[in-house]
């Protein structure tokens, strides 16, 4: 199975408009304190899933757009 | 029995290969000294996960009756390597690096070692590594079984990982070369903070059965060496087609620099500003001459922009995602609660509640993350870039946190390459190119899939120019 193709304007129509979400290393700031303990460790790691998914969710994407993974019969 | 001077430990595999056919030693001698130095040296540094010698020497004496025989099987025969402990050995134990699986054992060998003893290799060791190969997330360099991963530059300061034994291995000359792994990162990392040369090869160029999987769309095993042309040399022996193998490319590699593109016709991209305040300032000297000697090498440099996208929760979305279905008997039956970091824990039991949504928006992004890097390396051939961008940090020292002296860059530049790279599939050489406060970095360049030949290419003549990839650690003996 093919990806979808999009055109070149749809591409940088999509780019332009995601300019805020430009990924960066996954270091966090100092200022937040590190989890105590093992449920604030679990806490952490589910706020942080929640908030990736977030920003992967202010992210257009057209419609048409399929995930990239083959499928090989 | 003559001595192996410490000279050969830190020889490449060409010249160990010539030796060894000139019978200056056999095999046996030198399978030996390696595998006491492993045994010896190994340790201090958190290295070593288990010693191979009974094997090894077994396999060194057949190499030797080979070559007795003229019976020669190309640059690897005898030469005595390492591999990282996510790689299978038939009937020894394969911890990956993870207290649950210490007792591990399989009873076949992955698919890459396999290809390397079909070359006479000598295997001496298997070599420690971040537990589960860093799984989601880790905080603590002792996230592993065998304990942090003491750089030899500086045993107070980190290797790097997930490759951590395989990296420090190289650096220390306890084996010739290594094979480790990357899934983002994990071959780059401790090449750089080791100041070793590792090539992260395309995606399903090299065969992952018999290897640990992560995330399955995204890891492959790569040689971690002293050299570029080491790198060539290794990769030829372990690329190639495995039915075995659901994602391989079905290719092979064949190191070719004597068909080695001209350099006066390679365009390189790279944005300025990471070679300058964008780096580490005890490493902006040697980044500046590292940029100099990349220019004399007559390729075009030109500054470029890496397309916008959201890499770090794409692939933080997907290494979990995968990693928490891989590892979901783990963590269902609790024993992922023996595993040494409290923030991996933490992660792998969050992935698994990632909803489908959430991982399908990653793969889709990452369909418009291949696209848009096929475009931009049809307008550049090769993306140049510092590979970490501060040294190795202290042991002790948070992982997920940023240094607190290091201000934030003006410019985003490149600093997203690693997770970019591998969200493509795309080949990544780092090459030792200078030092800050003493410790190691390195250059990384990154090419179109199945570049792997220019980018060696890249890497030899660089080497050819400068000697910071012989530069050896204070090892004391």
């Amino acid at each position: 199975m093919s990806m979808s193709k999009f055109t070149r304007r749809e591409l940088a129509a999509t780019l332009a408009t995601s300019a805020v979400l430009l990924g960066r290393p996954q270091a966090q700031p100092n200022a937040q304190p590190l989890p105590a303990n093992a449920d604030e460790e679990l806490k952490a790691s589910e706020a942080q899933l929640r908030d990736g998914a977030g920003q992967l969710d202010k992210f257009p994407l057209p419609m048409s757009t399929e995930p990239a993974t083959t499928f090989k019969p | 029995m003559p001595s192996i001077s410490d000279d050969i430990f830190f020889a490449g595999i060409t010249e160990i290969n010539q030796k060894l056919t000139k019978k200056e030693f056999s095999a046996h001698e030198l399978a030996r000294a390696f595998c006491d130095r492993l045994e010896a040296i190994g340790p201090r540094y958190n290295a070593l996960a288990l010693s191979l010698r009974k094997t090894a020497l077994r396999d060194a004496k057949d190499v030797d009756g080979d070559i007795k025989r003229e019976r020669l099987r190309g640059p690897l025969q005898g030469i005595p390597f390492g591999a990282k402990d996510l790689l299978s050995f038939a009937k020894h134990p394969t911890t990956w690096g993870a207290q649950p699986y210490a007792g591990q054992v399989f009873d076949y060998t992955a698919g890459a070692l396999k290809h390397i003893q079909k070359h006479g290799g000598v295997l001496t060791g298997k070599l420690a590594m971040v537990e589960l190969a860093g799984g989601p997330s880790y905080r603590y360099a002792s996230a592993s079984l065998t304990g942090p991963g003491l750089n030899p530059w500086d045993t107070t300061r980190w290797s790097g990982g997930s490759s951590s034994g395989s990296a420090i291995a190289v650096a220390a000359g306890l084996v010739t070369y290594a094979l480790g792994s990357e899934t983002s990162g994990s071959i780059l990392t401790p090449s750089a903070f080791c100041g070793v040369t590792g090539l992260r090869p395309t995606y399903g160029l090299v065969s992952r059965n018999g290897a640990m999987a992560l995330s399955w769309t995204l890891d492959k095993i790569g040689p971690i060496c002293r050299s570029a042309e080491d790198c060539g040399l290794v990769l030829e022996a372990i690329a190639g087609a495995d039915p075995d193998d659901p994602s391989s490319a079905h290719k092979s590699f064949y190191y070719t620099p004597q068909f080695s593109r001209d350099l006066k016709d390679v365009t390189i991209g790279f944005e300025p500003a990471d070679f300058s305040d964008g780096v580490d300032p005890a490493a902006r000297a040697d980044y500046a001459k590292a940029l100099d000697t990349i220019r004399s090498l007559g390729v075009r440099l030109t500054q470029t922009k890496l397309p916008e996208f959201p890499y770090g929760p794409v692939i933080g979305a997907i290494i979990s995602t995968e990693g928490s279905a891989v590892f979901e008997p783990l963590i269902k039956s609790g024993k992922v609660d023996q595993l040494a970091d409290q923030h991996q824990i933490a992660g792998l039991k969050a992935g698994l509640e990632i909803p489908a949504k959430d991982y399908l928006k990653a793969m889709r992004i990452r369909s418009l993350i291949q696209e848009a890097f096929r475009d931009l390396l049809s307008t550049v051939d090769v993306l140049i870039a510092p590979t970490r961008f501060e040294p190795a940090p202290k042991i002790t020292q948070p992982l997920d946190r940023r240094s607190a002296d290091r201000p934030t860059p003006s410019v985003a530049g490149f600093g997203a390459l690693i997770p970019a790279g591998n969200l493509a599939g795309l080949p990544a050489l780092s090459i030792p190119c200078g030092f800050a406060n003493g410790m190691p970095m390195g250059l990384q360049l990154v090419g179109s899939p199945f570049s792997e030949n220019m980018l060696l290419a890249i890497g030899r003549t660089f080497q050819e120019r400068t000697d910071w990839h012989q530069r050896r650690p204070p090892i004391p003996t």
